[in-house]
């Protein structure tokens, strides 16, 4: 009985800390959004600032991926182990492309394009969040 | 009408439109990736038309970020594939729930997705009409 209980509690302890880092990429990629529409309504191209956001956000959703993988090489399994690999994949290349795609034709619309993949990252995040349950509360 | 010169699909507005194809190619292909590897038993019929739409929305990334002539023609039969496809597999899912068990990107008309898979093809076909090359004059 004891020995269950070591093993259950480990990984609900990890789950609380891949949650509070998740939590602070969904504010992250919030901001982003807001930043993206409001320059696209100002009909300016992203400043220098927000393009330096943008790679701090994706700094953190590094971190969260590299922590979430050690994780998962550790023996933690979420609900769905594959759809989980494929969203932590998922949420690191999708800035990088959308930093390359904004900036190679810098108008507007250049904010609107941050502002769709940080809403994807917060949204693959949120799912990820969701799968990243202990088995013992499924 | 309003554009007096033909304009390349991958400008302006159509960067974010490119941007949107390209989340869903992702989204949709590792969805059907993860479906296909993990539990193509349980309903053939409906990961292989994930896998289908995934195939759609990488063409019509491709084509309509390139914008040449030729990848304009491509993404007109790629995007009207897709409206085709989203109706249909939205309405099938809705007939025939057991074939359609776990979500895809088209069930029920792209609910999971905030409706943007029902929504993306049209602006995708009005997108292109406004783009169209109007003069042949060359």
């Amino acid at each position: 009985m004891s020995v269950c209980q070591v093993s259950v509690r480990t990984p609900v302890r990890l789950g609380l800390v891949i949650s509070w880092l998740a939590y602070t990429v969904v504010v992250l990629c919030g901001v982003a959004i807001i930043w993206g529409l409001i320059t696209a309504a100002a009909d300016k191209p992203p400043g220098k600032a927000q393009l330096v956001f943008a790679a701090f956000l994706e700094l953190v959703v590094i971190v969260q991926t590299v922590i979430a993988s050690a994780e998962l090489a550790l023996g933690f399994r979420p609900a769905e182990f594959a759809t989980t690999i494929g969203y932590l994949i998922g949420i690191v290349i999708l800035i990088p492309v959308a930093w390359f795609w904004a900036n190679s034709e810098r108008t507007r619309f250049s904010g609107v394009v941050l502002a769709v993949a940080a809403l994807a990252v917060l949204g693959m995040t949120l799912r990820l969040l969701m799968l990243w349950i202990p088995p013992v509360l499924r | 009408m309003s554009d007096p010169q033909p304009r390349p699909t991958n400008s302006g507005p159509g960067r974010v439109l490119v941007a949107v194809y390209g989340v869903f190619a992702l989204a949709a292909c590792s969805r059907a990736t993860v479906q296909l590897a993990t539990k193509f038993t349980e309903a053939p019929l409906a990961y292989v038309l994930s896998a289908v739409a995934g195939v759609i929305y990488v063409v019509a990334t491709v084509t309509l970020a390139r914008g040449t002539q030729t990848s304009r023609r491509v993404a007109l039969a790629a995007i009207l594939i897709e409206a085709v496809g989203v109706l249909a597999v939205g309405t099938a899912s809705l007939l025939d729930p057991e074939a359609f068990p776990s979500a895809t990107v088209w069930s029920t008309y792209g609910i999971g997705y905030g409706f943007v898979p029902l929504v993306l093809p049209f602006v995708g076909l009005a997108w292109l009409y406004r783009t169209r090359p109007r003069a042949y004059a060359s």
